[in-house]
């Protein structure tokens, strides 16, 4: 772990309704609506924020710098702001730069603001020229690919792991039906499945239409203050207990007769060994998950939980992860519910905060939720998991 | 039944109680008559007391009434729709009322939501024909199905070729694409109350056969508009749209520019990691596991192993030309002969070899005829018999 020089608390979280169009509103507006949610959510003004931070997918809207254009909206104007880019995890990183320069000293109070209006600009345009120019961006298809899906059909059996997909799928449905804010509610039910399973479009191999994420608008706003400060302003902030950021070089050359260790299943490891963590399943109240696509979500719930063989497919047979079982994943419905892409890696960490304040709406779990892992996910596999907490009671391994 | 505007006189009294505004009609008490004449016509008796509403389809002629309404079948539908101006038919003894007339202007629209006409699946399908917009179906060869079930559903098929539009109602069996739904999805659809995407992507609508021309047909049709219906007006949006073309030019640095040479000879060049011994294909200059420089080539494939397979259905257009792909197309994932078995390589596969490509399967390279250094050089990978 890195030397945290005081805690930071979590005080404020503001989020836009997401949706596929937001005509209504420029993206000055839209950054505007998020910001004033967190300030009322904190309970506090423009003034006593330090510094801003701003993220959206660099490309996407094709505009350049625009943090610059959304100060009109962010409050950034005679403030100190910084711009975080970096791609998928923008949002993660977001969190885990405020919090790294709150804890470092530098600032009492910084807002982070994740966005993006996918409506705008190019999102296809965006995400190939992200690829290497000389040779990975003639093969980059967007986001698109279904190597999971046959990895999973192979280890698990073809109808067992469709099935397993298509639950996971539905349950996230469920959950964004519970989420007033969640783009996509299509109200699916597990009678259902048989059908989906064969008949939603294929988009890649066992990829179906039904399993991938939205293209979302909106934004999410979370205020972060040191832990003098947060106990000063707040009645009840989430700490920020630890946090890890793993990345590989490419993901062309993941898929060799060998496979090199998943960088989730790299940051979950050396997370929870660092915190002292032996079972993530029972340690954690909630995860709120980057689930790209129902098979990646179900895949990577093994990763990031450190499980074994079938364990993480029984779980979900078994209703774990649902919001009454043992390790809820999603309650917010997630990535295939809602993707405004610059805030959705930060949507996981505001969810998990706001379970742990226990205000999360409908959606809130009934037990009480002491402990919340969020992750971040980017191109190149890039992997960002962080801890919550409800107190400040965690031992120092 | 006699259908006037594309509606029935009953069907104006059958949709009252669920127009009927309770909220509006606290403090009336009033009853009123209508005689209707002619096809499709008839007597009924509308009580409206206290919020609460009764309507009775009467044997003969009704008269005491706060207010008898007197008119036509044909007039009646025109006023309720407002394709018959109600001042000038009122002026013109069209329409009689005995009684009190304030009752009908002061009630009436409190009472009631305005009569809509009930949409049929079969009126949407039946005017494709007048709807079709010929500008825009130029070199467009396809055959639309449709197969609506439940109530008012049907199947058939839309023909456009060589800019014109044909109705069949039929399912022909070699359409281009085939949508499958409820008839109810297909008007609501039609009526912009349900969102195309979100039915799809729900499974309330299935699609067979090709997914873009479906896709595409939505362009090739006027929206439709119920008879008698009068669009809303939303407020004007205002958006611009611009199209920039951008150059871009890229050095490929030492190791990428032997790779590039490499193609021109239809060889394939590593690099290889003098730490953990792994073939960096292309060639990169650091390892990234062991954080080392890689300064020696070596010479892998030029024949693989496929690894694993990536069936695209779904056309996202090719980076360089903007261009949407055919599909599918297969991306194949291969370690290079030579190559470290950690390492894979990615290209596509020769669209004949889809079928039957499995892992594990011997494939070689399917060289350009004039190699320029680029990635073009390559075509593609095909099963190595």
């Amino acid at each position: 772990m890195g030397k945290r020089n005081r805690n930071v608390g979590i005080i404020g979280i503001g989020q836009t309704e997401y949706s596929s169009h937001k005509e209504h509103q420029n993206q000055v507006e839209m950054v505007n609506e998020g910001v004033r949610y967190a300030l009322e959510d904190a309970n506090i003004t423009l003034d006593d924020i330090d510094c801003v931070l701003h993220g959206n997918m660099e490309l996407f809207e094709m505009v350049h710098q625009p943090d610059m254009w959304h100060s009109l909206g962010s409050g950034a104007y005679g403030k100190d702001q910084l711009r975080i880019t970096t791609g998928g995890t923008t949002g993660a990183s977001l969190v885990c730069a405020a919090d790294n320069l709150v804890a470092s000293g530098m600032y009492d109070v910084v807002m982070a603001i994740g966005m993006e209006k996918l409506q705008e600009g190019h999102t296809t345009g965006g995400i190939t020229n992200m690829a290497d120019p000389l040779w990975f961006r003639h093969l980059q298809t967007g986001a698109l690919t279904a190597t999971t899906a046959t990895m999973m059909m192979e280890e698990f059996g073809e109808e067992r792991a469709k099935r397993a997909a298509m639950k996971y799928r539905i349950m996230m449905d469920k959950h964004a039906c519970l989420n007033p804010r969640a783009h996509r509610r299509f109200g699916l039910e597990y009678d259902q499945t048989d059908d989906l399973m064969n008949t939603s479009p294929q988009l890649v191999g066992e990829l179906r239409l039904i399993h991938m994420c939205s293209q979302s608008d909106g934004a999410c706003v979370m205020i972060f203050a040191s832990e003098e400060k947060a106990k000063e302003m707040c009645k009840n902030p989430v700490w920020i207990r630890d946090h890890i950021t793993v990345h590989r070089e490419e993901t062309f050359n993941n898929f060799g007769i060998e496979m090199p260790e998943m960088t989730h299943h790299y940051a979950a490891r050396k997370l929870f060994e660092r915190n002292g963590i032996k079972n993530p399943v029972e340690y954690f109240d909630v995860f709120e998950m980057y689930d790209p696509s129902a098979w990646w979500g179900l895949d990577w719930a093994r990763e990031f939980l450190l499980l074994k063989d079938d364990e993480h497919i029984k779980l979900l047979e078994d209703g774990e992860f649902d919001l009454d079982g043992k390790l809820p994943i999603n309650p917010s419905g997630g990535v295939t519910a809602s993707n405004p892409i610059g805030a959705t890696a930060m949507l996981r960490p505001a969810e998990a905060a706001m379970q742990i304040r226990g205000d999360a709406g409908p959606q809130q779990i009934k037990k009480e939720v002491r402990h919340a892992l969020a992750s971040g996910f980017g191109g190149t596999l890039w992997s960002v998991l962080m801890m919550l907490e409800k107190d400040l009671d965690w031992q120092e391994v | 039944m006699a259908q006037y505007f594309g509606t029935a006189v009953e069907d104006i009294f059958n949709t009252m109680e669920e127009r009927f505004l309770p909220e509006g009609t606290v403090d009336v008490d009033v009853t009123i008559g209508y005689n209707i004449s002619g096809e499709g016509g008839g007597h009924w008796k509308v009580t409206i007391k206290e919020g609460t509403l009764k309507t009775e389809d009467m044997d003969g002629e009704v008269t005491d009434c706060t207010a008898v309404l007197n008119a036509n079948a044909e007039t009646f539908v025109g006023v309720t729709l407002g394709k018959i101006d109600a001042g000038e038919a009122f002026s013109s003894g069209s329409i009689k009322v005995d009684g009190d007339l304030t009752v009908l202007i002061a009630v009436l629209p409190k009472a009631f939501r305005p009569f809509k006409p009930v949409v049929k699946a079969s009126s949407i399908v039946e005017s494709v024909e007048e709807r079709f917009r010929p500008e825009k179906a130029e070199g467009v060869d396809i055959k639309i199905g449709y197969d609506l079930s439940g109530d008012g559903g049907g199947q058939w098929t839309v023909v456009v070729k060589d800019q014109t539009c044909a109705l069949k109602d039929v399912l022909d069996d070699d359409c281009t694409v085939v949508m499958r739904m409820e008839a109810q999805v297909f008007v609501d659809l039609n009526q912009g109350k349900l969102d195309g995407a979100t039915a799809f992507t729900s499974g309330q609508v299935k699609i067979d056969g090709d997914i873009g021309a479906a896709g595409k047909s939505s362009s090739l049709f006027e929206k439709y508009v119920a008879e008698g219906a009068v669009e809303e007006q939303g407020e004007e949006l205002i958006s611009l749209k611009c199209v920039p073309s951008i150059n871009q030019r890229y050095a490929t640095g030492p190791l990428m520019g032997t790779w590039f040479n490499g193609l021109k000879e239809k060889k394939f060049y590593a690099a290889k990691c003098p730490e953990c011994g792994r073939t960096l294909v292309p060639p990169r200059e650091i390892c990234a596991q062991c954080r080392v420089r890689c300064n020696e080539l070596v010479e892998v494939g030029p024949d693989a192993m496929v690894t694993l397979i990536d069936v695209v259905y779904y056309a996202s257009p090719d980076p360089l030309t903007g261009k949407i792909r055919e599909t599918p197309y297969t991306a194949l994932f291969m370690v290079l002969d030579g190559a470290s078995r950690d390492e894979s390589f990615a290209h596509d596969l020769n669209p004949r070899d889809i079928d039957r490509i499995k892992p594990g399967m011997k494939v070689r390279p399917v060289w350009s005829e004039k190699r320029t250094g680029s990635y073009k050089d390559l075509l593609y990978f095909e099963i190595a018999d």
